[in-house]
């Protein structure tokens, strides 16, 4: 031993147990800290990847630049890759066809490659040569084409091209929903062939990919200044900035704001804790301060030892809530590639977040440093008198003298019993140890109250899919009802396929009512269509609708039918009276033209319309349903029908949802275990600082089961005052927090949190009562002389 | 030649109806190599007046001089300092650290003092308190009179100008009281070392060279035998 600090490591070989509190509050936080910000690392991981496939890696698009600004552009030395993409035909409006089928023209530098990973070649090279093309995969498998295949791409004024195929490219969610086809061609390419048809009639855009590290909205302003570019022809892929933390979207930054206050709120419930279980820990070494102070140690000294020994237990608790942070991280990363592989295949299964460990590390050491402040100062306090005078009890006696009168003496009621007076009495008898207590509770509260906003937040931000949303649509030519019943029936029995429906349409229905007189779209719904339509249903009933003798309509303002309405409908063959049964919030489609929307069993459609097929066949597959039940379906549906496939739309959307859902029950969870640990821990060390005086109180005759009201008491007064604090701090910041998250965003306005409210009073008093439980356990096992020596 | 010099030392506790005078005008003065015992009754003020002495409590009123230094005209850190420098204690209950062996129980106010212990002086003292066999035992492996025996060696360590010794033999059989007084009584005639212990025990008071009586927090000095080397 050279240094009196090196007695640390020995002391905490020694009373290891001692410490045991204090070190799982160290883990507790480092984990909590850890896993919050590995998840959010990892998140942010994904998110960048989920922008950089869906959007592409560009910071900032514009529109319209010339090859000279372009040159100029690409030549600035914070700018990484740009790359020219121009589109015909993108709103599907110009009719482009690629043999026969409607096309979406891309032309692009060899560097988008790089920008647009779903750009990204598949198979072959880059058409750069005059005459060659990459087609998307979907169109490969729907052509059936191959590499050096020749197509033809039909322009709307009827003249013809051809193109050798020389590569194909991955799959764009644009193109699989409207069943098109891509084409990508070289720029020059496709400057060849809007220069012979449609000038001026695509989009042009310059997409700059920027170095991470620069400051990119500055960057984005000098292009602006430097080439007098408008603000309406400038883009930003604010998705893709906000993950780098460059985005000027205010909702975005306030997102941040708000994961800064959560992050903060973290941290400080962390210090609370940590430096709760310390000052147990220092009081009941007292007597081993004073003894240091005898032997001539200084205030400093003792403060320099204090805080030394809290960093020793960081040297081992630090590196295992790291690591227990990583491990959560993991196994979270998993379950969500597993749960949604299609939003969350980029996570990695095993990836380290140094953000996460790097946080958790540094914030766990930095509050261990913070949160031995007090305690530290505390042992310095402590006067080498205590060590010698035979008075270091370790106890922290009440401040105030017990009065000995009745808080309710004044009161015409039965006085309270002697042991709530007590209870009442230990909690208010120290006022700084009243005031820390009911802190650490409200903390809990303000900490849930805060974190509950994430909630609101997920509803408005990812709308569930709804039930009735198909996976693939077989949709008639023209619109018509001309897809055969039997075939729904056949793709019943497809393996793969859970759900099949289908729906007629008949348009510009003459509708005659008591006040009214307009077209209407008459939509023929079956059993499942029903059934969810049941959610929907905001005034009358289905079942007259269903059984043919009614008609519901849905809801579009003043102007909507109501239920009991009389209406008259004439599809050509002859007018029917018809019931209104019921009406309807909404349903999955739009009227064109705002035609009222009418629904009707099949068989009421057939006797209106004389028509028994579809329209449009809806198809919700199986999880495990691949891509060769999709081709099967295309195979069965036949060539003149066009499809729809949004298995890549609803993949992303159930991945938003359990992503969101993960991340917000999630760490609601971690902070309600949170909650209850800390209130137990702060009750449990209250128990042990009044231990020896309640072994006097049994010793002069209170039992046990008086002694669990005193401190069942004292807990509730603690409880009582942190929650009218918590409810006092907690609901501005939940209400500063919504207004930053929600109102700025969505406009809704707040409201009082009650279903919060009642979770996290529910959890403190259970919490409570846990807390109570163990301590009592602890007083009745123990003799009354162990209490009393505090053994 | 003059160490220590109270003057008008008094402790006030309590105020109003409940006010205590645990010491009341104690002056006296102690020469270097002095082995000087405090006698009195349970509640006298005979600890009061060591711990008063020693820097661990402030008197209300007075002056206590140290080697010529007013101890309470230093600030708290400067009188640490002084204390641990100075001061040596011997506590009735020990008080050693439970972690650390006897080698390094004795070491520790060096340590604190930042001073790089001198290994041979540290074994010079074990062997004078016939420990060096035990020297690598902890505490928990020692006797009362053992342990008693160690505290006395860490009280030593720094050379200290004075110790103050607490009912040293309060917790011991006669036969370790004996070995502890003998101890102090060696380490007052050959090293010089004044020694202010207070203790119940009259038969050991009878062994020092001067008798100090506290009765009501007053001090009454009641001579005593001739210091053999001094005189």
């Amino acid at each position: 031993m050279k240094h009196y600090l090196d007695l640390i490591p020995l002391s905490q070989k020694v009373h290891r147990k001692q410490s045991r509190m204090v070190r799982l509050c160290i883990i507790l936080s480092v984990f909590l800290v850890t896993a919050i910000f590995g998840m959010a690392d990892m998140e942010i991981r994904c998110q960048k990847a989920q922008a950089e496939i869906n959007y592409g890696k560009w910071h900032a698009g514009l529109q319209s630049m010339s090859d000279e600004e372009t040159l100029l552009i690409s030549a600035r030395p914070k700018v990484l890759a740009c790359t020219r993409y121009d589109t015909l035909n993108y709103r599907l409006s110009m009719h482009y066809q690629v043999e026969g089928r409607e096309a979406v023209i891309i032309g692009f530098d060899e560097s988008a490659l790089d920008i647009f990973p779903t750009a990204r070649l598949v198979e072959g090279i880059f058409p750069s040569e005059e005459g060659t093309a990459a087609v998307d995969q979907g169109t490969k498998e729907r052509l059936s084409l191959s590499l050096g295949d020749q197509i033809s791409l039909a322009a709307p004024d009827g003249s013809q091209r051809f193109y050798r195929i020389s590569g194909f490219f991955g799959q764009l969610p644009m193109l699989a929903r409207h069943d098109v086809c891509g084409l990508a061609l070289s720029t020059e390419e496709f400057r060849r062939l809007s220069l012979e048809g449609s000038e001026d009639n695509h989009d042009s855009y310059l997409y700059v990919a920027f170095s991470p590290w620069c400051r990119i909205q500055k960057e984005i302003r000098e292009i602006q200044e430097q080439f007098q570019i408008p603000d309406e022809r400038i883009n930003r892929n604010e998705l893709l900035l906000a993950t780098i933390g460059q985005s000027r979207d205010l909702s975005m930054m306030a997102i941040y704001l708000v994961a800064l206050i959560l992050a903060f709120l973290v941290a400080a419930a962390g210090i609370l804790m940590i430096s709760g279980s310390m000052g147990s820990n220092i009081a009941q070494r007292t007597e081993f301060f004073g003894m240091l102070r005898c032997l001539g140690a200084s205030p400093d000294q003792v403060i320099r030892f204090v805080r030394r020994e809290a960093l020793c237990w960081c040297r081992s608790s630090v590196p295992v809530g790291a690591l227990l942070g990583t491990v959560v991280v993991w196994v979270l990363s998993a379950m969500l590639r597993f749960l949604s592989p299609a939003y969350f295949g980029e996570m990695p299964y095993f990836g380290i977040s140094l953000i996460g460990i790097a946080a958790g590390s540094v914030i766990g050491v930095i509050t261990v440093f913070l949160a031995a402040g007090s305690p530290a100062r505390k042992a310095a306090g402590v006067s080498p008198l205590t060590a010698v005078s035979g008075n270091a009890s370790g106890l922290k006696q009440p401040a105030r003298r017990f009065s000995g009168k009745l808080p309710f003496a004044g009161l015409r009621i039965a006085p309270p019993r002697i042991e709530t007076v007590l209870g009442i009495h230990h909690a208010l008898g120290s006022k700084k140890n009243f005031l820390l207590m009911s802190c650490s509770f409200a903390l809990s509260i303000i900490l849930f109250l805060t974190f509950s906003v994430t909630i609101d937040f997920m509803k408005h931000a990812v709308k569930p899919l709804d039930p009735s949303t198909p996976d693939l649509s077989i949709i008639s030519p023209g619109n018509t009802c001309s897809l055969d019943r039997d075939l729904a029936e056949r793709l019943t029995n497809l393996e793969g396929v859970k759900k099949v429906y289908g729906r007629s349409f008949a348009y510009d229905v003459s509708l005659q009512g008591a006040a009214l007189s307009q077209k209407a779209c008459l939509i023929s719904y079956e059993a499942n269509q029903f059934a969810w339509a049941e959610d929907s249903l905001i005034r009358g009933s289905l079942s007259e609708t269903i059984n043919g003798e009614g008609i519901l309509s849905v809801y579009q303002g003043d102007s909507s039918l109501s239920a009991g309405d009389e209406v008259t409908l004439d599809t050509g063959t002859g007018e029917r009276q018809f019931t209104v049964s019921g009406v309807l919030s909404s349903c999955p489609f739009q009227a064109e033209n705002a035609q009222e929307l009418l629904i009707c069993s099949e068989e009421t459609f057939r006797d209106l319309t004389g028509e028994n097929d579809y329209t449009i066949i809806d198809i919700q597959l199986d999880r495990t349903a691949g891509d060769h039940v999709v081709s099967e379906i295309r195979g069965m549906g036949g060539e003149n029908v066009s499809f729809s496939d949004r298995r890549l739309n609803n993949d992303e959307v159930r991945g938003a949802i359990w992503s969101f859902q993960f991340f917000v029950y999630g760490f609601l969870g971690v902070i309600a275990l949170i909650c209850v640990f800390h209130i137990m821990n702060s009750i449990a060390m209250s128990v042990s600082a009044h231990l020896r005086q309640y072994g006097a109180m049994r010793a002069v005759g209170m039992d046990s089961r008086q002694v669990l009201e005193m401190v069942a008491v004292e807990a509730l007064a603690y409880g009582f005052c942190g929650i009218l604090t918590g409810c006092a701090a907690g609901l501005p910041l939940n209400y500063f927090c919504f207004e930053k998250l929600i109102t700025l965003r969505w406009g809704t306005q707040w409201y009082f949190p009650v279903a919060p409210l009642c979770v996290i009073f529910t959890a403190v008093l259970v919490s409570m009562l846990l807390a109570v439980c163990g301590p009592a356990r602890r007083i009745r096992a123990m003799s009354v002389v162990d209490t009393i020596s505090g053994r | 030649m003059e160490l220590l010099k109270v003057e008008n030392l008094s402790k006030v506790y309590g105020m109003g109806d409940s006010q205590v005078n645990a010491l009341s005008d104690v002056s006296f003065s102690m020469n270097k190599g002095e082995f000087a015992s405090v006698v009195g009754q349970s509640g006298s003020g005979k600890s009061t007046l060591l711990h008063c002495i020693g820097g661990l409590d402030t008197p209300t009123r007075g002056k206590v001089f140290l080697d010529g230094e007013d101890l309470f005209a230093l600030d708290e850190k400067k009188r640490t300092i002084f204390r641990r420098r100075n001061i040596g204690f011997v506590f009735q209950a020990f008080h050693l650290i439970d972690e650390l062996n006897v080698e390094q129980n004795i070491a520790f106010p060096l340590l604190l003092d930042h001073q790089k212990p001198d290994q041979k002086k540290i074994d010079g003292l074990l062997e004078m308190l016939g420990l060096t066999e035990r020297r690598n035992h902890l505490p928990d492996q020692l006797s009362g009179g053992q342990k008693q025996r160690v505290a006395i060696g860490r009280a030593l360590i720094m050379q200290p100008v004075l110790i103050l010794a607490d009912e040293p033999t309060g917790n011991l059989d006669s036969k370790s009281s004996r070995d502890v007084m003998d101890l102090l009584i060696h380490a007052s005639r050959h090293y010089q070392q004044t020694i202010l212990m207070i203790t119940h025990n009259d038969n050991l008071a009878s062994d020092t060279d001067r008798i100090l009586r506290v009765t009501d927090g007053c001090l009454k000095d009641m001579g005593g035998k001739a210091h053999e080397t001094l005189s």
